[in-house]
Order: C-alpha cells, then sequence, then structure tokens
C-alpha cells in the first residue's frame, strides 16, 4: 500500500480551499462536494460545519480513529468571484480522477487564487452601459437612458474607491445608492425626458446583491437552511441599505418628486 | 408570429444581453461563460416579454418558464464548457431581478411614513403590500425556476467541471 498524505499537510489544505471557496460565494453544497472528494481520493473522510463567518472541519482516518484533526477558520471576504468558483471546482474533480499528489494541487491552487480580476475599468464601463440597458427594458426613453448611464458610471466608481478603502459595506451601499440617484436626480429635477421616475428606480439597480440573494435561496432548498437564512438576512440587510440611500435623495428632491 | 412580434421580442432580448454581460463582469466570471450568460439572458427575457406581451401570462409565471428554460439551457452548456452551471445561469437571471417593484415598494412606504391624509394612507398600504409581495415572489420563482432542472439532472449537475481541459 502506497504511503498516505499527512493529515496535518491535509487538513491545512482542506481549510484553506474550502474558506476561500466559500470566501468567493459559491453555495454551501458545492462547498461541501468538493472538500469531501478531494479528501476521499486523498484516503480521508471529512466533516464540515458551514457558517456565515467561519468553518468548522474535522478530517479523519477511516482506518485509524485516532489520527483526525478538527480546525475552526474565519472564511475570508473575497467578493464574489466566478472564475474561482469555476476552477476550483475543476480543481477538485482533477484531483479526483487523476489522483494528483497533494502538492501538485496545493501548487495549482495558489495559482488559481494569484489570477488577477478583470481590469476595474472595464467593469466600469461595462456596468454602466449595463443598467442603461437595464432602464430600457422597463420601459425609459433615451434620456432616461443617458441620465442612467452617467450615474452608474459616477455610482459605481465610488464603490469601487470605497470598497478600495476597505469602508464597511453597508455604508458603501448607502453612500454609492444616494451618490447615483443623486446625479439621475440632476437631470430629473429638470424635467429632462419623459420617464423620470424610471430614470430614478433604475440608477441604483446595479448595486442589487443579486448572486447571494439566489445563493441563499438555492442554501435553503438544498436543506442548509441556517446559512441560507443568514446570507438572505445579509442581502435584505444590503438591499434596506440602497433604499436608505434612495430616500435621502428622495428627500432632497422633496415631496412633489414622489 | 409576424415580423412586428419579432423585432420587439428580438430588441428586448438584445437589451437584456447588454445588461446581463454588464452585471456579470461584477462577479469575475470565466471569459467564455459571460458571452453564453448573455445568449441566455437574450432568450429569457425574450421569452418573458414574449409570453406577457402576446401570450398574456402573468408576470410570476412567466417569470418561472423564462428561468426553466434559462436552467436548462445552462446544463446543457455546462457540460460543452465544463463550468458550473451556475456560472452562467445567474448573471442571465439578473436582467428578471424585480428591481422597479422593490423601488416602487419603498416609494410608497415613504408616502406612508409622510403623509397624513386617510385615502392616501390606504391606497399606499396596498402598494406597499402589492409591490412587496410581486418582489418576493419574482425572485423565489426565479429562483425556483431557474434550479428545478439542477434538481432534476442532479447526477449531471454535480460533474459539470470534470474532465476540464488541462491548460
Amino acid at each position: 500500500m502506497e504511503q498516505k498524505v499527512d493529515i496535518q499537510e491535509l487538513s491545512d489544505f482542506l481549510l484553506e480551499y474550502a474558506t476561500c471557496m466559500m470566501g468567493s460565494g459559491v453555495h454551501t453544497a458545492r462547498a461541501v462536494r468538493s472538500v469531501s472528494r478531494i479528501a476521499e481520493v486523498m484516503g480521508y473522510g471529512v466533516d464540515l460545519t458551514i457558517f456565515q463567518r467561519n468553518i468548522t472541519m474535522t478530517v479523519k482516518s477511516p482506518e485509524d480513529y485516532s489520527i483526525r484533526r478538527t480546525y475552526v477558520r474565519r472564511i475570508p471576504d473575497l467578493g464574489i468571484n466566478f472564475r474561482t468558483i469555476s476552477e476550483l471546482s475543476g480543481l477538485s474533480w482533477d484531483a479526483y480522477d487523476h489522483k494528483l499528489p497533494l502538492g501538485e494541487v496545493e501548487s495549482r491552487f495558489r495559482a488559481i487564487m494569484e489570477e488577477a480580476r478583470m481590469s476595474r475599468w472595464k467593469v466600469l464601463a461595462l456596468v454602466a452601459c449595463a443598467n442603461a440597458a437595464f432602464c430600457r427594458l422597463f420601459g425609459g426613453d433615451w434620456v432616461a437612458m443617458a441620465l442612467v448611464f452617467a450615474a452608474t458610471l459616477v455610482g459605481f466608481f465610488v464603490r469601487q474607491e470605497m470598497s478600495a478603502r476597505k469602508l464597511n459595506h453597508l455604508v458603501i451601499f448607502v453612500v454609492s445608492s444616494f451618490v447615483a440617484s443623486l446625479v439621475t436626480s440632476a437631470g430629473v429635477s429638470r424635467g429632462w425626458g419623459g420617464t423620470p421616475e424610471i430614470a430614478l428606480a433604475t440608477s441604483v439597480l446595479f448595486l442589487i446583491p443579486g448572486v447571494p440573494l439566489m445563493n441563499s435561496i438555492i442554501d435553503i432548498l438544498g436543506g442548509h437552511v441556517l446559512i441560507g437564512v443568514s446570507r438572505a438576512m445579509n442581502a435584505g440587510l444590503l438591499i434596506i441599505c440602497i433604499a436608505i440611500g434612495l430616500s435621502a435623495t428622495l428627500l432632497l428632491l422633496g415631496k412633489d418628486a414622489l | 408570429m409576424s415580423w412586428n412580434v419579432w423585432e420587439a421580442v428580438i430588441f428586448d432580448g438584445l437589451f437584456a444581453a447588454v445588461a446581463a454581460i454588464g452585471f456579470a463582469v461584477i462577479s469575475n466570471p470565466p471569459r467564455q461563460a459571460v458571452l453564453i450568460s448573455a445568449l441566455l439572458a437574450a432568450m429569457g427575457h425574450g421569452l418573458r416579454f414574449y409570453l406577457q406581451e402576446y401570450v398574456e401570462i402573468s408576470l410570476i409565471p412567466s417569470t418561472f418558464f423564462a428561468a426553466f428554460v434559462i436552467g436548462l439551457f445552462s446544463i446543457l452548456f455546462a457540460r460543452l464548457i465544463h463550468c458550473p452551471a451556475e456560472v452562467f445561469s445567474f448573471p442571465s437571471l439578473l436582467p428578471m431581478i424585480p428591481g422597479m417593484y422593490a423601488y416602487k415598494t419603498i416609494l410608497a412606504l415613504i408616502r406612508f411614513m409622510n403623509d397624513e391624509d386617510s385615502e392616501v394612507l390606504q391606497a399606499s398600504i396596498v402598494e406597499i403590500f402589492r409591490n412587496g409581495l410581486t418582489t418576493l415572489f419574482v425572485l423565489s420563482v426565479l429562483v425556483i425556476g431557474v434550479t428545478l432542472p439542477l434538481f432534476i439532472f442532479h447526477k449531471q449537475s454535480i460533474s459539470m467541471t470534470r474532465f476540464r481541459k488541462r491548460k
């Protein structure tokens, strides 16, 4: 029988893998499956408890239950990253199908985690176009689309700048939503365009946390009810923050604007 | 179907595709996935638009059908390019997130808190409930519609990323 991987090294790696996966915004069932898959091919069993902030993990050897490790680790906030999710999930299958040694899996893992995100300016431009198109879907006219484009450009830039300075994310959402709707209201209050209420409403919609909302419902349907509810709660808080920023603008505009 | 109908549906789909691309890149998807989610968003949103405008099915069931179709096709594409299905199905749902109803709920809420006239208050309550519940149901129906195919094809959906090509 070939030599098994050292349990200490394996559990260190699995813990990092699991926390990075959860931090990138995967739904819980996928994280559990991927981790179990890697552990299984290395000849160990693994049990996980996943909460919003922490993962508790026990790795054990099926032949000898005295060989086991239990750790708790905080989940880092990496921001939602579909490429990481997709590649980490693929890595777990590669490890399983090709029986890769732990060192190889680990070096590939490091390479995946170091891949750069898309350039922030490209994201900024695309998000602005997207929100303008979104405005059109709700029946806004060309003036409304132009206003929403400008508002999203400014609002999302503010959000990027504040995230880079690591401010509280609730504050970021209130301020970005306020700024975006304020820019739109500058045009709306001059009576530009035929659909001012649509322009105002869509100008903040780029902030809606769509992916966490959907993850929360998937988790609840898949039986991970506790984490699903805490994700829904977090997304709900963010939506309330968007509403606070928007209502600040509406109060500035006065009652007539409502 | 007449040409006018096609034109309206295709335009609706095009704008949905642009919206999906922009909202997708916030979450840093793999490059091929961006185009596929744009395609799926155009299909889903166009279908919903067609069902609502020309078949006259109400908002919630037509959203469900659109999400279901997106879910089915996302499984197909997931098999083809070996990505988890949610990598393209989530971004393509984003244009259908009921932001406008959420906004109207909040607007009615503010009016309810500020006004004194009892008729306005009653009208506001109706609006808060109607728009608030629509938001909630559209959101749930979106996710249920898109995950239903994942549960139906459970075996396939967990092994999407298997046999990815090594770079």
